[in-house]
């Protein structure tokens, strides 16, 4: 078993916070909640500080915000319907772009990892991809319209430009450019939540994805290229995702957040039953049929909802979470 | 998912009746007399009861019309269920064999004369789906469409001369009025034939783009002018008899018909009263289990006192009309003196972002651009608001690739890509005898005969319309989290 120590616990936002996201260097993050404001903490000797706050950038919630990989720019995507780029080429940080176009509440928002495109969603349902065009340009590259509810979550596959979203209607869709018209498609549908999707997080290879839903359980897809060893059936000539395993009867409230670490493979929940969890791969486990070990269950981990959770990229095992208590806490996790 | 209707209608699920769409916001009055305690509702085999006034009253439906949704702001799409009814297949076929409609109002109208109006792009579809040329196709499909009951099979080569025509005239004037006056809104001029587009313009930018969009009439619009008003006239009917039906390449049109704008009071009918897709009729081939070849052939009707005669045609420039072209050339000409002005596109950041422009002595004059396809309407909505776009005219349509490929047209088969099929009837469009707008006698002839000549006030009246902002009221409710 593992234990989730608490290192910290942050305060200073007025109501719910909805998102913390981790800089890609690990040693900043940035915060953002029903009070609008953007707040980014930095790590003083052993203690977080709260260092910036990026004030009127957007005029009703912010639901969250993403660093680019590169760790020069911050997107935060506001109920508003805007979705705001930050940069401190002027020596602080300030807003200097805008993307305008969804109809109502931008729920979420992802870079690439090459950092040239952008993903939005929201309760239009639809998925929006902008490409940076230049300095503080950014264009729309694709209006996907493929779910018919509410998108909640948008997340890039670690290498390449294949795009995933989870949505209200149930159902995870994937996406990709076709080259010979640069216009995007939805290449996969993973049907099998039986409730609204809230989150999902690649593995580090981008060969695996894990989703958590309403439904409480943690669902892990595997592709299947066409010419796959295993002899999954892959009629068309995108690969297919085919659901491999289901954690069930863990959570007891609906799962609101997934995060995958990259260096230590173990996969962390926030849950509205105000508990995080951690799960790790079983050794000797079937590739194809993977059982993963729930490792550490932390109660009361917040007095409220858990919205979010995120390890920290620089693989410390640090665990981020915040939640409808105003609180953010930072987390050790230490295994036996 | 929360409810926004009133309390009394949530206690029952009436609004379950509601299917357009989840969202749907449309507030719905009830006629309601005091009660003291509230309303007592019975659910019957065959309907909802109130019984608060002391026998059962059946309680009616909650219908939303698709004037409802055009005149709300709660959703872009969700109107399309509506149009199940009012302009269906189905509708179109018991118009075909009652020779009776009911009209919005809810008056049942006799029909003496049952116009159907083609439009090169769908035909086109259903030539490349059934592999005929599209001359047969034309003749199989006026044979099919006899063979139900319509009197008249018309092309609309005329309202398309016509449209091109005016947008031509309109953007001249435009570009006199941005000289005097850049601050406007005179340009760049933006189509209007594409209903989406218009749609989509009035419920989300309203009065910030609705001055740059042409008022022009789209070709469907004129061609219902011009059956209800003036064929109608000519053989001394009533507007409200004749039943006119278009052939089009997308469900948009169903929703440009039934403008408010498009009705007359006067007449007391639409413009066009129904309008049937590529994919609809394939559907009604379908049922009626007949192959389009299948069918007699007959010709093309020309009722016109031109002897120009009918058929299919194509305009240079986009599958979508050529409107880009077309106003190009003219402005190149009339403005700048270049006949013949070469028109060399250059893709953008995608092959359905092109621009084309004109020097003058080295020196820029005019820049042209196609939008197709919403992802680039956005990226040229944005353009206009930051104060950025270089564009004289836009030729923006809500379909990738245009109005070849609109969303009615009927669906790539098996193994074959949308792409492929897209390049097929930009090549079948190409080969159409090409019209000539600036030629056209019949469109002369019906300036003379018809409109008082050009730029009159029953021009402008007839061939120009009128955009509405719509008012955005989000409703908490709407909220999810």
């Amino acid at each position: 078993m593992a234990k989730l120590e608490m290192l910290q616990t942050l305060t200073g936002h007025k109501g719910i916070v909805w998102n913390a996201s981790w800089h890609p260097l690990g040693k900043i993050f940035a915060s953002c909640g029903e009070d609008k404001i953007i707040k980014l903490w930095n790590k003083e000797g052993e203690k977080w500080v709260m260092k910036t706050v990026l004030v009127d950038g957007h005029q009703r919630t912010i639901r969250e915000v993403a660093w680019s990989p590169c760790g020069n720019f911050l997107a935060s995507a506001s109920f508003d319907g805007t979705t705001a780029i930050w940069d401190k080429k002027s020596g602080q940080f300030e807003c200097n772009a805008t993307l305008e176009g969804h109809e109502n509440e931008v729920k979420s928002v992802a870079w690439s990892p090459s950092g040239q495109l952008l993903a939005t969603c929201g309760r239009d349902k639809s998925v929006w991809v902008w490409e940076v065009a230049g300095d503080d340009e950014y264009v729309c590259e694709a209006v996907l319209n493929a779910h018919n509810q509410d998108v909640k979550k948008v997340a890039w596959h670690p290498s390449s430009d294949i795009l995933a979203s989870a949505s209200y209607d149930n159902t995870v869709k994937l996406y990709k450019e076709d080259q010979l018209d640069s216009d995007w498609t939805c290449m996969a549908t993973l049907h099998s939540h039986e409730s609204t999707v809230w989150g999902l997080a690649f593995d580090k290879t981008g060969k695996r994805l894990a989703t958590c839903s309403d439904d409480k359980t943690v669902k892990i897809w595997q592709e299947y290229n066409p010419d796959n060893q295993e002899g999954v059936i892959v009629t068309d000539r995108d690969a297919i995702w085919k659901c491999v395993c289901t954690l069930s009867g863990y959570h007891t409230r609906c799962i609101y957040d997934i995060t995958w670490c990259h260096t230590s493979g173990l996969i962390a929940t926030a849950s509205g039953d105000d508990i995080i969890r951690v799960f790790k791969e079983a050794d000797n486990s079937d590739p194809n049929a993977p059982e993963f070990d729930l490792i550490c269950t932390k109660l009361n981990a917040h007095s409220q909802d858990v919205n979010c959770v995120q390890w920290n990229p620089s693989g410390n095992q640090e665990l981020i979470s915040c939640s409808d208590d105003g609180e953010i806490k930072i987390w050790k996790l230490i295994e036996d | 998912m929360a409810s926004r209707f009133s309390g009394a209608l949530q206690l029952t699920d009436l609004d379950d009746f509601i299917t357009p769409s989840q969202e749907c916001i449309k507030p719905v009055k009830i006629e309601k007399t005091k009660s003291k305690t509230g309303a007592k509702i019975k659910i019957g085999e065959d309907g909802y009861f109130d019984l608060s006034t002391g026998q059962e009253q059946k309680l009616q439906k909650v219908e939303i019309t698709l004037a409802d949704c055009l005149a709300c702001s709660g959703c872009i799409t969700s109107a399309e269920s509506v149009l199940v009814t009012r302009q269906s297949q189905e509708e179109l076929l018991k118009v075909f064999s009652e020779r009776k409609y009911s009209d919005t109002q809810g008056v049942t109208r006799d029909v003496t004369l049952i116009v159907i109006s083609l439009s090169a792009q769908p035909t086109l579809s259903l030539a490349a789906r059934y592999k005929l040329d599209p001359e047969e196709a034309t003749r199989k499909l006026v044979g099919y469409f006899k063979s139900l009951g319509a009197d008249l099979v018309l092309d609309m080569t005329v309202a398309e001369d016509l449209s091109l025509l005016e947008a031509q005239q309109e953007f001249l004037q435009r570009y006199q009025n941005h000289q005097h006056d850049p601050s406007t809104k005179q340009l760049p001029m933006l189509a209007s034939s594409c209903p989406g587009w218009v749609c989509y313009a009035e419920k989300t930018h309203g009065n910030f783009i609705l001055p740059y969009i042409s008022s022009t009439k789209s070709p469907q619009q004129i061609m219902g002018s011009l059956v209800k008003r003036y064929l109608a006239n000519k053989r001394e009917l009533n507007p409200s008899e004749v039943y006119h039906v278009t052939f089009m390449p997308c469900y948009d049109k169903k929703l440009e018909a039934s403008r408010e704008d498009f009705y007359s009071e006067v007449l007391s009918c639409h413009d066009v009263d129904c309008v049937i897709t590529a994919i609809e009729l394939e559907q009604m081939l379908e049922n009626s289990g007949r192959s389009l070849s299948e069918n007699e052939d007959s010709n093309l009707d020309w009722p016109w006192d031109d002897s120009e005669g009918p058929g299919l045609k194509s305009h240079i420039g986009s599958g979508s009309g050529g409107y880009a072209d077309h106003v190009f050339l003219y402005a190149a000409e009339h403005l700048f003196g270049e006949t013949n002005a070469p028109l060399v596109y250059k893709n953008l950041r995608n092959p359905d972002f092109r621009e084309v422009t004109l020097e003058k002595d080295g020196v820029e004059v005019l820049r042209f651009a196609i939008a197709n396809g919403f992802r680039n309407i956005q990226n040229l909505v944005q353009k206009l608001k930051r104060g950025k776009s270089p564009y004289h005219y836009v030729e923006v349509m809500a379909c990738p690739s245009g109005c070849l490929n609109g969303g009615a047209q009927v669906r790539p088969v098996r193994g074959e890509s949308g792409r492929e099929l897209v390049a097929q009837l930009q090549a079948l469009y190409g080969r159409l005898p090409r019209a000539r707008p600036a030629g056209s006698r019949l469109a002369k002839l019906l300036y003379a005969d018809w409109l008082h000549g050009r730029d009159s006030d029953k021009s402008r009246a007839l061939l120009h319309t009128a955009y509405h902002a719509l008012e955005r009221n989000d409703i908490a409710l709407n909220i999810k989290w």
